[in-house]
């Protein structure tokens, strides 16, 4: 049975992936508005009392900030594939649900209060987007199940009309608010990668792995809920508790994404498709590999982002989404045999 | 032994009655077939036995045990289910397919174990996948596709299946090869099968036993010889049916006021009165 997955070939593309990404990391931390290599990086380590410039480049600007598109991708990249599965969409991305809305009121609404609580040393944005993204999917996932127990139409439908609801109020409440407040606002929308502390960044990094490991374990069960529900019931799978597992972990982990870098959108969507495309379906594989592969996507783009119009930068979402895809489409009419909705 | 037990089950969807007070055994290494119109609630019943609709009252009895008494785990060991056409949203190959049946029982890592493997084959070759087993679900005919859902059904070892309408868009040779898979199940591996079907003519000839329901919450339950009379399938199915002789068995065509032999079942219920 060669076809199958062992755990042997995916310990390999695991390792084989996590050497390309660390090649990526190390190649984009030396790029950018100042030129370094690591010569220069390490070249006086070990001396005390003497500052070299380019380590603190290396180590305090660079690094933290590739550290923290890691993580953005990785769990935007995971949280696309988990909610493909469960809403059995291949259209679904993180923001299907209404995070996005969620995370933009919350925005809109610290920007026009002009509330300022430094909490952690960050501003009260990503708080206030973090208390709105979190606090929306719950009500879409509290309606959904008023609407029907095991249907994800009502699922969907309650994120589309949360999403149009909250648009609605954005709206408002940017007409009456100020050209600068607004700026601030649509800037962070964009999706936008900057400095964080490192507290902040080894806290999003401990969650973000902890809900991926989280999903690894239950991939077999999303394989069998590819099938639907009903399907997956009869095979033994406890389907509610999967589904809410699978919900509740996504739903945080993009949470954290959207509260780190505001909205960026196309990694959550074509990078679980060019895995897909490229590897199959078998969630097992597929969640590790779209998390790694997340990582080093968002992280090229980031450094896009801040080397392309240096010393301007642009927003990182607009990268991804006019890089991404165009590669998609590659990927599609490459690979096209390979995903069944396409055949049907 | 009763591997089923079902007594006065009844069942609702909020205003409408589906079933009421149906009540059968079924033995095990039996051939069930559930006959009748549309809306008579026979995937209701499908549903029921699987426990994906809660009954409103009755008692079902899976192998002697209350159906409530098992978890969603210890039911999928002793009943497999094979519904219409399911095709999954990502192109799963026939192998990964299969291998799902046995998720519940992954070892370590959620990989399969070497059992699961064995019995994963040995599944494939009884059902004669194997040939195909590498390749995309999508990429099969229907007829195909079907026989991997039971190849995968067969995979979850259980001693019961329940099939809703298994050959409802399948050629002859695919009807009639599901059907040959499925007696062969029962014959060599004493499995008990409960089969949905719209064909009246392959219950009659592979069924032991058969329960035929109509809309009108009537329904009778025996062997098959009895249940599936002219007489019975034209008060159930209102149509006029002609019917004949064939073997052991019998041959039933139904036949509407302007087909081509539509005369021939007039002379044929006046011959019988």
């Amino acid at each position: 049975m060669a076809q199958l997955l062992t755990k042997r070939k995916l310990f390999w593309q695991i390792t084989l992936a996590l050497v390309v990404l660390m090649v990526v990391v190390l190649c984009c931390s030396l790029i950018g508005t100042k030129q370094i290599s690591l010569k220069s990086v390490f070249a006086r380590a070990g001396q005390p009392n003497t500052i070299n410039p380019d380590y603190e480049i290396f180590m305090h600007v660079r690094l933290p900030r590739i550290f923290l598109a890691c993580i953005v991708g990785a769990a935007l990249a995971c949280s696309g594939v988990v909610f493909q599965a469960i809403l059995r969409n291949p259209l679904a991305d993180p923001y299907i649900l209404g995070i996005s809305s969620g995370a933009g009121l919350g925005t809109i609404i610290a920007v026009i209060s002009g509330l300022s609580l430094p909490i952690l040393g960050n501003s009260p944005i990503a708080i206030f987007a973090f208390i709105g993204a979190i606090g929306t999917i719950w009500l879409v996932w509290f309606i959904g199940r008023l609407a029907g127990k095991s249907n994800v139409t009502g699922l969907l439908l309650a994120g589309v009309v949360v999403n149009a609801f909250f648009s609605a109020i954005i709206m408002f409440l940017t007409s009456i608010a100020k050209s600068q407040q607004i700026y601030a606002t649509i800037f962070w929308l964009m999706g936008n990668i900057s400095e964080e502390s490192i507290f902040v960044l080894w806290l999003a990094a401990g969650l973000t792995i902890a809900g991926i490991v989280a999903l690894f374990y239950i991939s077999p069960q999303l394989n069998a809920l590819c099938f639907g529900a009903d399907e997956a019931r009869s095979m033994g799978i406890d389907t509610s508790r999967t589904q809410l597992i699978a919900f509740a972990v996504a739903a945080l982990i993009t949470s954290i994404a959207v509260c780190l870098s505001g909205l960026i959108g196309f990694v959550g969507l074509i990078v679980p498709h060019g895995v897909r495309l490229v590897f199959g379906p078998d969630h097992r594989r597929l969640l590790p590999l779209s998390a790694i592969t997340g990582a080093i996507f968002l992280t090229a783009a980031d450094t896009l982002a801040r080397t392309i119009v240096a010393p301007a930068q642009l927003p990182v979402g607009v990268v991804t989404a006019i890089a991404g895809g165009p590669f998609f489409l590659f990927l599609l009419i490459r690979y096209t045999r390979k995903i069944g909705w396409l055949n049907k | 032994m009763n591997i089923i037990e079902v007594k006065n089950l009844s069942f609702s969807y909020s205003e409408t009655q589906v079933l009421r007070n149906i009540s059968f055994e079924v033995e095990q290494g039996t051939f069930l077939a559930i006959v009748g119109p549309n809306g008579a609630g026979k995937s209701t019943l499908i549903n029921l036995l699987s426990a994906l609709l809660k009954r409103d009252s009755g008692v079902i009895k899976v192998d002697e045990k209350p159906i409530e008494s098992y978890s969603t785990k210890a039911l999928s060991e002793k009943i497999a289910v094979v519904r219409q056409e399911s095709t999954p949203v990502f192109g799963f190959s026939v192998i990964e397919t299969v291998m799902m049946a046995r998720t519940t029982h992954y070892g370590q890592l959620g990989f399969e174990t070497e059992t699961d493997r064995q019995i994963v084959n040995e599944a494939l070759k009884v059902t004669d996948t194997d040939r195909f087993a590498p390749r995309l679900l999508s990429n099969l005919s229907s007829g195909e596709r079907q026989r991997v859902f039971i190849t995968r059904a067969f995979a979850q070892d259980t001693p019961i299946l329940l099939l809703d309408e298994p050959t409802s868009f399948l050629d002859y040779k695919h009807q009639v090869g599901i059907y040959d898979l499925l007696k062969k199940a029962q014959n060599e591996r004493q499995k008990t099968i409960l089969s949905v079907t719209h064909d009246i003519n392959l219950a009659a000839q592979y069924a032991d036993i058969a329960l035929l329901i109509a809309a009108d919450n009537n329904y009778v339950y025996g062997p098959t010889t009895d249940v599936l009379s002219q007489k019975q399938l034209e008060k159930f199915f209102d149509t006029k049916i002609f019917t004949a002789d064939i073997g052991q068995g019998k041959f039933f065509m139904p036949l509407g006021k302007f087909a081509k032999d539509a005369g021939l079942v007039k002379t044929n219920n006046k011959r019988q009165t």
